[in-house]
């Protein structure tokens, strides 16, 4: 179970000042939280803080005031490193690409273990099947969806407590969505894996128990997907239209 | 004949347990420890008596010959000058490397300046490291040269890795290119307090079809500098590509220069670099997978000079 308490998250509003000054509030008294072994679904408009949000959690920021409790332990000023011991796995939005380092070396890293035979029952489990695919370096020369199944496989190798996925399905063929969607579900059941996907994707939606919409760095909305729906219709209407017509004969034709 | 401290230096440059099989030259402090030669690889001491001359007959397929250079010798500047003949049609991995042990303040060096000839439709793996070892405060230096021809479809594979323990290196690499012959260069370097190392590198590409690839790998620790210069030069509708990243720890500084001569219309050369430290993104993604950051700057240091 992860609890977030009044967790807000500031930067200074002008980046050359760092300390004093006035900043721009990006997680704004965000309070909830996530039960063990629920799934669930993040939504919202680009740059409403999710992403943010999630990086919170695995303490990649740090949080500016409030607090975050993983089983009841706060775990606010824990690092990196002692969060993801404690449970919590992040798969990034944009993942870092590497030289020199493959597929191989950071599933090992996420499993503990370079038993060979262990690596490949976690990847045919996601239904890679080829085994060249573990020794790719993960670098710039690999597709969108690759890298985002390389992702997906070092969350799941840690087997964690806590797997927030920022985003798995851009870039994955929507062929590959649904699997990808049963793998997280599978997880969730067979492990009790508190589940939290972040994605604009109906699919993975509809699979969670909750959605919560981020707009604005607050909670907007959380509950079931039907009440989530007219807020998302909504929001996909054009909120661009001073910007996109301008001032002068520009119009628009939506 | 070999005591513990030789075994050791010859296991982090060769990776020998124990004397090689097959051919071999193992020269210790400046004198010839053993050689062996077999029946398609000759070794003989050249002329000069100043090195020697490696003799690898036409149509020799996978052999390997051995040519570790060990230095313990406090005080000793040992320079040695080779010649690698591959014949036509072979197919042969040499390893090379030169362990120094450093046990007193005096300063020890070697430069093995090597010259390769390699023949039509030969291929040529070389393999060479180089390291220092040892407590002693005296400068250790490494001061290698590779020339290399290649002739017509000839193909030569260079890995040239220093990382550790030398405090000065320079390196001067030159490489002439035959018609569709083809080479790929490979240097890794880590340095560390206040080494230098320095790598100056001549590639012409002289006949029709000819390719070349360079790739640089290095680490800048502590106060050390590195410094990297290479001519890529055309003279023939040919292929050339210079790529160099360099990782910035500490107080390092890295000088990367990369030059392309394009002398004929159809030459395609192209090259890459990057200099920076570590990026973010990796280690955090190393950390959220349970490292912590000294690990994880460990494991992305490792994976880039593999
Ligand atoms: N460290 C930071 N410094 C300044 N601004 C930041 C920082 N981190 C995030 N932001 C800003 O905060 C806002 C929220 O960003 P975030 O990446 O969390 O959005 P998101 O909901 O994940 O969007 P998307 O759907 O596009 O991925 C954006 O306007 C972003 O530019
Ligand atoms: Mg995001």
């Amino acid at each position: 179970m992860i609890e977030l308490k009044n967790v807000r998250f500031s930067v200074p509003a002008d980046e050359s000042n760092d300390g004093g000054g006035p900043t721009k509030t990006i997680i704004n008294d965000v309070s909830f939280t996530f039960e063990k072994g629920k799934f669930y679904g993040i939504t919202g408009p680009n740059g409403g803080g999710k992403t943010t949000l999630s990086k919170l959690i695995m303490g990649i920021n740090p949080v500016t005031s409030g607090s975050i409790t993983l089983d009841g332990q706060d775990i606010s000023d824990m690092s990196i490193t002692d969060r993801a011991r404690a449970g919590i796995a992040y798969g990034f939005q944009n993942s870092a690409r590497f030289k020199g380092t493959t597929f191989r070396d950071l599933l090992s890293i996420a499993a503990g273990t370079d038993d060979e035979a262990a690596l490949t029952r976690i990847i045919a489990g996601l239904g890679i099947c080829s085994l060249d695919f573990l020794d790719k370096p993960v670098d710039t020369k690999l597709s969108g969806g690759e890298i985002k199944k390389i992702e997906l496989a070092t969350i799941i190798a840690r087997n964690p407590k806590v797997a927030i996925y920022d985003e798995p399905d851009t870039g994955i063929d929507l062929w590959t969505i649904g699997p990808m969607v049963e793998v997280l579900k599978r997880e969730q059941k067979e492990k009790g894996t508190t589940t939290i996907v972040v994605s604009h994707n109906r699919t993975f939606l509809e699979a969670a128990d909750e959605i919560l919409m981020i707009r604005d760095g607050r909670i907007a909305y959380s509950g079931g997907l039907d009440g989530a729906l007219p807020i998302l219709e909504d929001l996909s209407a054009c909120s661009f239209g001073d910007l996109c017509e301008g001032e002068t004969d520009v119009r628009c034709f939506r | 004949m070999l005591d513990a401290l030789d075994k050791e230096l010859l296991k982090t440059v060769a990776d020998l347990e124990s004397i090689p099989k097959g051919a071999y030259n193992i020269r210790k402090n400046g004198k010839l420890l053993g050689r062996e030669v077999s029946a398609n690889i000759d070794i003989e001491s050249n002329a000069e008596g100043t090195g020697i001359v490696i003799t690898i007959k036409p149509g020799t397929k996978d052999e390997s010959v051995h040519i570790p250079v060990i230095l313990s010798q406090a005080g000793l500047h040992d320079v040695v000058y080779n010649t690698f003949i591959v014949g036509e049609d072979a197919d042969v991995t040499i390893i090379a490397g030169c362990g120094i042990h450093c046990g007193g303040s005096a300063p020890e060096g070697h430069e093995g300046i090597h010259e390769f000839r390699i023949g039509r439709n030969a291929r040529l793996k070389y393999v060479e490291k180089h390291v220092a070892l040892g407590e002693g405060k005296g400068k250790r230096t490494l001061n290698p040269t590779t020339n290399v021809y290649l002739d017509e479809n000839a193909y030569a594979e260079m890995e040239l890795s220093q990382l550790g323990g030398v405090d000065e290196a320079r390196r001067v690499n030159t490489a002439e290119l035959g018609p569709g012959s083809a080479i790929l260069i490979t240097e890794r370097v880590m340095t560390d307090g206040d080494q230098r190392a320095e790598s100056k590198n001549e590639l012409i590409l002289q006949g029709e079809d000819s390719k070349a690839n360079i790739v640089s790998r290095s680490v800048v620790k502590g106060d050390s500098k590195q410094d990297f210069f290479v001519n890529l030069e055309a003279r023939a509708k040919c292929y050339g590509h210079i790529e160099c990243d360099a990782i910035i720890m500490d107080n390092g500084i890295s000088e990367t220069v990369p030059a392309l001569k394009a002398l004929h219309p159809d030459a395609a050369l192209t090259h890459e670099a990057s200099i920076g430290k570590i990026a973010n993104d990796q280690l955090m993604k190393l950390m959220s997978l349970g490292l912590t950051y000294d690990e994880s700057v460990n494991r992305i240091i490792q994976g880039f000079l593999k």
